[in-house]
């Protein structure tokens, strides 16, 4: 059950996604309203991760288009704040807290210029939201994984966007800091902002959201949660991969060549 | 002596180019060697340091001679194709990145020295120094080639220096960089670039096999001394500079002696230094910081057994009792009894052992600290009284007064521990 939004802010149309030449998302089309918390919810490799990444243009669609605020992505670039895995970076990293966050504001700062005190300030406001100001000059190798976390949405806030697309944001957090991180999220969808949270947690993902989109290599439903979330649709998002599906993938993994890419 | 204050009141002012030189390449390659270091991609520079070889041979016999520009350009090229190669063959083949690097090393590198010894047969007499490249000579660098080198190492340094912000992105976090809309594929191809040029000006000081240790060596011993990105470039540039400058001394007094093998052994020495002394991750340091920690528990625990022993009614115990109490630490307890005594935590009587007032403050301490513990596992954790003493017996040690204060209010200043022992205080 695909259910479309009014005026959306984020129009995903016919899009087919292959990573080294597995399809792992299959013609996903919907619109997504703004102003709401909106959750993608599916099992392990139902495309979740993938389906943010090529939202953000990271991995290169092989057919179909996004477009948000109705244009192309490289426009509105600004306006899309990115949250990815915690795991994708190495914590190691010789960098503090605040010099994380300040990579939040270098979007608007551009090549060239270096950050200065307006970008700080900018930077400590956003850590204060996220409850951070006391780790400001730590270093990141010594946070927690919830604390990490933390960091990595107050660089997003930093950069003051008004469409949030954030990769399992509650993965590795104690159940305190997810709640004050949905809070968080809450307020901001009041504002005005749209949200968009990859969730692996059904139950909480009852409470937390506004808008579900149910994923599982193909898209199973997106809407309202009241209408979306039935015992039928969760059976297909979570009940196992589609046999034929997987026996496709299977076979256009099997070409010497990806089929797929025009 | 004499060739000491030579070379460094630079009289020769042929050697005041060399030193310019050597600090210019030290701090451009130690830079963008820290960069690749801290991306996991310093095997890279390895393979394109000795890529480079053929380009320098098939430059000389474009040239006819050591001209240094057809050397650079051939040496550039030759790299910037090993380097294209090797991120070509991760992203079209199945091979693992460590497999292609080595064949990408070992191909260039024995073509490059099929290339020198066909030079070498052809009799050409201006071959002379090209084995220099091999191994570097600094002594060798002239004043045309100083403006070659140099202004490559500067335009380096100035890169890396002004988009800094944009380099840390590249190898902290690639996908968001490009998320925010900057153009990461032209800034990884610039940082290739400049990891190229930096192998290609350190040829002929440094030579071809041994360049991957200045760009890696100086990131890697300086990481044990800081966790900031700035000073971790500047103490990087120091140690290749400092190097860099002793092995170009040493090709000084001692002609024959190339200066790669000389820079590579300060800057190991330097290395081994940074791994055993720096504070707080030095092998030594952190030897020494455990042994203090260890001292500290035996003292601790002989104050606890003198203390023990007082609300049972003895006030004192004799050196024997103690050593019965620890019978396989005879060494150590000998050792923090010395210590309690010179600190006026105990008192020494013939063979007897009692606390002084002072002693018996820190030993309620210690006994407080270790109740409290036992008290919050078993209230808070629902662990068995049997089960608490172990963890207790070692977090004794190490809560703070802060921690502490916070155990006192959780528990409501208990009177008695799980084992209704009385909890001690002042």
């Amino acid at each position: 059950m695909i259910i479309q939004a009014e005026s959306p802010v984020l129009e995903i149309h016919d899009m087919t996604v292959s990573y080294d030449q597995s399809p792992v998302l299959w013609n996903i089309d919907f619109t997504l309203p703004s102003g709401q918390l909106i959750g993608i919810l599916g099992p392990n490799g139902a495309g979740k991760s993938t389906l943010i990444k090529a939202i953000m243009g990271l991995v290169n669609p092989t057919g179909g288009y996004v477009k948000v605020f109705d244009k192309p992505l490289e426009e509105v670039r600004s306006r899309i704040s990115y949250v990815p895995q915690r795991e994708s970076v190495d914590w190691n990293f010789p960098a503090s807290v605040l010099d994380v966050v300040m990579m939040g504001t270098y979007g608007k700062l551009g090549l060239f210029k270096r950050p200065g005190k307006r970008e700080k300030e900018v930077a400590l406001a956003s850590l204060d939201q996220v409850g951070m100001s006391a780790f400001i000059n730590r270093q990141i190798s010594e946070l927690s994984g919830g604390q990490q976390q933390r960091v990595f949405i107050a660089r997003a806030l930093a950069q003051d966007a008004d469409l949030y697309l954030m990769d399992e944001p509650f993965a590795g957090v104690d159940i305190a800091t997810e709640a004050a991180i949905f809070e968080l999220l809450k307020k901001m969808a009041l504002e005005g902002k749209t949200v968009v949270v990859v969730h692996h947690d059904i139950y909480s993902a009852m409470t937390y959201f506004d808008w579900m989109i149910m994923l599982n290599l193909h898209l199973v439903a997106s809407g309202p949660k009241n209408q979306v979330v039935t015992e039928e649709l969760l059976r297909k998002t979570y009940g196992g991969k589609l046999n034929l599906l997987s026996k496709v993938s299977e076979l256009v993994r099997k070409q010497d060549f990806n089929p797929l890419e025009h | 002596m004499d060739n000491f204050v030579y070379f460094f009141t630079f009289q020769d002012l042929s050697i005041l180019y060399v030193v310019i030189g050597i600090i210019l390449l030290g701090i451009g390659s130690a830079y963008v060697g820290t960069y690749s270091f801290l991306d996991k991609k310093a095997l890279l520079g390895d393979a394109i340091s000795h890529a480079v070889l053929p380009g320098i041979c098939l430059g000389f016999i474009l040239a006819g001679e050591k001209n240094p520009v057809y050397i650079v350009t051939g040496a550039f090229i030759s790299g910037g194709i090993a380097t294209f190669l090797t991120s070509w063959l991760k992203k079209n083949t199945k091979l693992s990145e460590d497999a292609i690097i080595a064949s990408i090393l070992s191909v260039f590198f024995g073509f490059g020295i099929v290339l020198l010894t066909v030079i070498q047969k052809s009799g050409n007499p201006e071959m002379a120094g090209l084995n220099h490249f091999i191994f570097g000579n600094a002594i060798a660098i002239l004043e045309e080639d100083l403006w070659i080198y140099g202004g490559l190492a500067v335009i380096i340094i100035l890169s890396l220096t002004i988009f800094q912000k944009e380099f840390s992105l590249l190898v902290f976090n690639s996908d968001y960089g490009k998320a925010i809309g900057y153009p990461m594929e032209i800034i990884r191809f610039a940082f290739n670039v400049l990891m190229i040029l930096s192998v290609v000006i350190g040829i002929q000081a440094i030579g071809v096999v041994l360049m991957a240790a200045l760009l890696i060596t100086p990131g890697a011993a300086a990481r044990f001394w800081t966790d900031n990105l700035s000073k971790l470039l500047l103490l990087a540039a120091l140690f290749a500079v400092v190097s860099g400058i002793a092995g170009t001394y040493i090709s000084f007094v001692l002609p024959q002696m190339p200066t790669g093998p000389w820079v590579v052994v300060s800057l190991s020495f330097i290395a081994l230094i940074s791994f055993l002394f720096a504070p707080k991750k030095g092998t030594i340091t952190r030897y020494f910081s455990r042994n203090q920690y260890l001292k500290k528990t035996n003292n601790e625990h002989l104050l606890k057994a003198l203390y023990k022993n007082r609300e049972l009614g003895q006030r004192m115990l004799t050196i024997e009792n103690i050593y019965e109490l620890y019978p396989y630490q005879k060494k150590e307890i000998k050792h923090s009894i010395e210590f309690l005594f010179k600190e006026g935590l105990i008192l020494k009587n013939q063979n007897f052992i009692s606390l002084t007032d002072y002693g018996i403050h820190e030993a309620k301490r210690v006994v407080r600290l270790h109740r409290l513990w036992e008290t919050y596992l078993t209230e808070y954790m629902n662990i068995a009284p049997d089960h608490v003493h172990d963890s207790a017996e070692k977090l004794e040690h190490i809560i703070t007064p802060e921690l502490e204060a916070q155990l006192e209010k959780r528990l409501n200043f208990p009177q008695l521990d799980p084992h209704q022992e009385n909890i001690p205080r002042d």
